[in-house]
């Protein structure tokens, strides 16, 4: 085994691998940006194996009472590939997190925002769904309350090869 | 990747672009491929960050993303995607 010259050097090799050991990650060399962010997939792992959106939202979210009101889904009623649906997410609500889930696919959750401070929800991403469903959008309101909307579409051709 | 930054009366509006071919578990299997989606996108302005994601494998094959923030013309945005493989890309594009 080399034995890195510096001591500085060394504890950083060791920081690194601590943190990602702990992962159950082979060895990384560089400490990924998500790092200094909040990564949803890391904190919330239940949330991205559930099945139904309601399984999904409690994972991520816990037991909670969204309001069906004050955010929009834009997504074509109709899409025709159903490997790239555009879907735009908005709200004016103050906002510490947005999540997209669908009903279509194997599992639900689709994808997760951390919304800064003064930070705009306007969201568009282009997704996968298996065939015609239900998408739902949740905003984490910085108020502590959720508020959620959801949309129903038609996919004419089934993404997620299926 | 590509990146487009254009900023109108203090708001800036980014449009992303990422290569990836975005697959998840059950679509992996099915392909006989390997699953490796895109887990992460973050956008800074210096140390600012502006834009956090997590993502799926249900997200499309190159992805496009949107986003709006507030900031000014000339500053430098800094786009990052991490994927499930721990694999990272990086793209700066000036605020026009």
């Amino acid at each position: 085994m080399r034995i890195p010259k510096f001591t500085s050097h060394r504890k950083e090799i060791m920081m690194d691998r601590r943190k990602f050991l702990g992962l159950g990650l082979a060895a990384v060399a560089l400490v990924p940006a998500t790092a200094f962010a909040t990564d949803f997939r890391k904190e919330k792992p239940d949330a991205w194996k559930a099945e139904k959106p309601a399984d999904a939202i409690k994972a991520l979210y816990g037991d909670i009472k969204p309001e069906e009101k004050g955010v929009k889904i834009k997504a074509p009623k109709l899409a025709e590939n159903g490997g790239k649906i555009p879907v735009t997410v908005k709200s004016d609500i103050e906002a510490k997190s947005v999540a997209i889930f669908q009903d279509a696919n194997p599992r639900s959750a689709v994808a997760v925002w951390t919304v800064q401070e003064g930070g705009i929800v306007d969201y568009s991403i282009t997704m996968k769904m298996k065939g015609s469903g239900k998408i739902t959008a949740i905003v984490e309101g910085k108020d502590g309350k959720f508020y959620s909307k959801v949309l129903a579409i038609e996919v004419s051709k089934g993404g997620c090869g299926g | 990747m590509k990146v487009k930054a254009k900023e109108k009366n203090g708001i800036v509006k980014v449009k992303v672009l990422a290569k990836h071919q975005n697959i998840g578990a059950e679509e992996a299997e099915k392909k006989k491929k390997e699953a490796n989606f895109i887990t992460s996108v973050i956008a800074k302005v210096g140390d600012a960050v502006v834009f956090d994601m997590n993502g799926s494998g249900f997200m499309s094959a190159n992805p496009l993303y949107k986003f709006k923030f507030k900031g000014k013309k000339g500053d430098k945005l800094e786009v990052t995607w991490t994927d499930l493989k721990g694999e990272t890309k990086t793209k700066k594009a000036k605020i026009k």
